[in-house]
């Protein structure tokens, strides 16, 4: 086994990392006309002891395996220029970006020492620029850092997020308003990821011009639920955003944990069935639309299902079961591909479920997030 | 409020018999209610003793004092690794345990109050009210142990020996918040013990034993990036052993022993092993395994915690002891509930 470190960009990055892509790109198909038919999907996973961050088709065959050094989380994407940056998981302290047809070589990213990531981003359309959700943990509070992508994803600067613990974050159809859902929970590395201020947790969902780095909006939810944390969100046809929330308050309780926020209102909760909400376990893992983005899509690995609810209305649409399940990602009108930490792979609408790949304890366990590369 | 709970006792014994499955009949009755009925005592005790050092300072009343505070950290320690139900509502575990606590809230908080002397802080119900780093185990131990705490054993030490009094008071009074709802007659005690298809939070044995499950990756990661990991640092050079719980006290390892301790006899009486299948069997056994590893080694360290995390034979220990704990935590989460039968994989039980 080859494990000598290479430096990139300031940061240690396994030689395998680099290794890996020329192994994997014998994976793809031979023609890029095949590639072009194929939906392609993101994923991180727990494979035999190791973590690796996954390139899959839409029948979740594996396409390009990149093994990284730690546990993975979510990705930001540039499909046209077919790159992607793969985050690791808070406090994660790498990321990786590569090009998912394996062309290339991957190139480290670290963040500062005095931040890390928390596991998601995205690249301005012209994809000019990387964001990153970190954490300022000597300050106590939420930044969002800029990668310079011309520049081999230089950090060129950073913008507070409005809150603590910026999580997940969404461009607008704007291509400048960025939505972050600060989940308010307070942690630094030194305790890993212990919670360090569950009574007085503020979550808020805010909106930032990226061009001048000033919030334009905020809302929070109403004082008594200022434990349920905004983590997760999706952004469906009409450009509203959906959030997804964990509660870190009491078991007994039982609080909405999905919701709709149009710019200028109150955000929405919805509720669902009371049966639905109580296997929620008072947490959504991932969020997703269709392929149609009339339909939003949560799932809870604790209660091993996902919950299908229709954007227009919030009506609570109906459930599907899979254990541990929790990346969801579009895969057509009506559908998404989900995936499990029992390495399960399905297909799920709100009326149906097509298992495509049966979980097995000996599988790949598929973590927190599926992306679909588009 | 002694006596409420001696009346609890013949109310146990005449529950009437429910058809009972898995693990949470058990764990009730032989686990919960001794671990916070000890809790409760030994609040009770520290406050006694307290109290008598209040009313006749010397140095062997502070000692027993102390004694009596070194007894509730090691049963705090067994009871805490029932972090749910009771013991998590109402922000009751950070009331009586503040930590970790990077920015040394709990010190500058006892620190203000002592400078104050305000007699308005020296009732349970004041403090109780106020912020929950100023209520617990860690304030407590500032006060008995922290700079001039010698001067408990002299008249002058007054309010120091009341605010002590009253924390004491405030901690015996949460354990026993704690203790009641675990009463067989709370529809959470009742959940746990027969989970059935409308009972909340429980609906099912299975739901009990995912509790379980979470209980023991909660306590076995908490030792690791609360406990140990923070004082150890990365690099000797980054030891500080004041980092750690209960350095003061020279109670650091006694805490972490009596967790390991709680959580090991928490696998056994949750029945796990039994439930296994024969060929899973092995789980059960490393994770024993890996826990008296770390509690053989936590033992033979014999200097305090205060310079043990930069002593090149006792880290050398602790960080034996971190690993194995970690390690067990990784094979509860990755084996033991996939093999137990439970829907919870490393998404449910540590997702982001």
């Amino acid at each position: 086994m080859v494990t000598d470190p290479v430096r990139s960009r300031g940061a240690l990055i396994d030689r395998r990392t680099f290794l890996a892509l020329a192994g994997a790109a014998s994976l793809a198909p031979p023609s890029a006309a095949a590639e072009k038919d194929t939906l392609l999907f993101l994923g991180a996973r727990l494979n035999k002891g190791g973590f690796e961050v996954v390139v899959v088709d839409e029948r979740g065959r594996d396409r390009l395996v990149l093994p990284v050094e730690a546990r993975g989380h979510s990705f930001a994407i540039d499909a046209p220029r077919r790159r992607a940056v793969a985050f690791g998981r808070s406090p994660g302290r790498y990321a990786v970006t590569f090009n998912v047809d394996g062309c290339g070589d991957p190139l480290a990213i670290a963040p500062p020492g005095n931040r890390h990531f928390f596991g998601h981003g995205v690249f301005t359309p012209d994809g000019r620029l990387m964001l990153s959700t970190e954490n300022d943990f000597n300050g106590a509070r939420g930044v969002i850092g800029i990668y310079d992508v011309q520049a081999g994803f230089e950090r060129i600067g950073e913008f507070a997020s409005g809150g603590v613990e910026p999580h997940e974050a969404v461009l607008s159809r704007d291509g400048r308003t960025l939505c972050i859902a600060n989940g308010g929970i307070l942690t630094h590395p030194d305790y890993e990821r212990l919670k360090l201020n569950l009574d007085t947790m503020k979550p808020t969902l805010a909106y930032i011009d990226i061009a001048t780095g000033e919030i334009v909006e905020q809302v929070s939810l109403a004082p008594e639920l200022h434990q349920l944390s905004i983590r997760h969100l999706a952004t469906d046809r009409t450009g509203t955003v959906w959030f997804g929330c964990q509660h870190q308050g009491q078991a007994t309780e039982r609080p909405p944990l999905v919701g709709r926020h149009r710019r200028g209102r109150e955000p929405e909760l919805f509720p669902g069935p009371s049966d639905a909400l109580r296997a929620f376990d008072n947490y959504v893992g991932s969020m997703s639309v269709d392929a149609s983005g009339d339909i939003v899509a949560t799932s809870s690995p604790r209660g091993g299902l996902v919950a299908f609810w229709d954007c227009a209305t919030g009506r609570f649409l109906g459930q599907q079961a899979i254990p541990d399940g929790c990346g969801v990602a579009p895969l057509g009108s009506g559908k998404v591909l989900a995936t499990s930490g029992r390495g399960a792979v399905a297909s799920m609408s709100p009326a149906a479920e097509v298992m495509l790949v049966e979980p097995d304890q000996s599988k790949p366990a598929w973590d927190n997030h599926l992306r679909v590369f588009v | 409020m002694r006596k409420f709970l001696l009346l609890l006792i013949p109310a146990l014994l005449s529950c009437p018999a429910v058809a009972q499955e898995g693990p949470g009949a058990q764990i009730s009755l032989a686990f919960a209610r001794p671990a916070f009925d000890a809790l409760v005592e030994a609040a009770d005790h520290a406050e006694t003793t307290i109290g008598s050092l209040c009313e006749a300072p010397s140095q062997p009343a502070l000692d027993a004092a102390r004694d009596a505070f070194g007894g509730l950290v090691t049963t705090w320690g067994r009871a805490s690794v029932l972090r749910f139900g009771p013991l998590a509502a109402n922000n009751r575990f950070e009331r009586l345990f503040f930590w970790p606590d990077p920015r040394g809230t709990t010190l500058k908080q006892v620190q203000g109050l002592l400078v104050e002397e305000n007699e308005a802080a020296t009732t349970a119900a004041s403090l109780a009210d106020g912020s929950v780093a100023r209520q617990g185990l860690p304030a407590l131990e500032v006060v008995l142990f922290g700079a001039g705490a010698e001067e408990l054993t002299a008249t002058g030490g007054g309010f120091r020996c009341r605010l002590g009094h009253a924390i004491a008071a405030t901690i015996e009074d949460v354990a026993q918040d704690v203790l009641a709802g675990w009463a067989p007659s709370q529809p959470f005690a009742q959940s746990f013990i027969a989970p059935d298809g409308s009972s909340a939070p429980y609906r099912s044995a299975s739901e009990v034993k995912g509790e379980i499950i979470k209980a023991l990756t909660t306590v076995f990661q908490f030792v690791h990036a609360a406990e140990l990991r923070p004082a150890l640092g990365e690099k000797p050079d980054k030891a500080r052993g004041k980092r750690a719980p209960f350095w003061r006290s020279d109670l650091t390892f006694e805490l972490v022993v009596a967790q390991l301790q709680g959580a090991r006899d928490l696998l056994e009486q949750a029945g796990f092993t039994e439930a296994l299948p024969k060929d899973h069997r092995w789980i059960a056994d490393s994770i024993l395994f890996e826990l008296n590893t770390a509690l053989g080694a936590l033992r033979s360290i014999d200097i305090p915690p205060e310079h043990a995390f930069e002593d090149q034979n006792a880290r050398g220990k602790i960080n034996l002891a971190d690993l194995a704990v970690e390690h067990a935590g990784q094979q509860v989460s990755e084996q033991l509930a996939g093999a137990l039968g439970l829907s919870m994989g490393f998404n449910a039980l540590d997702g982001d």
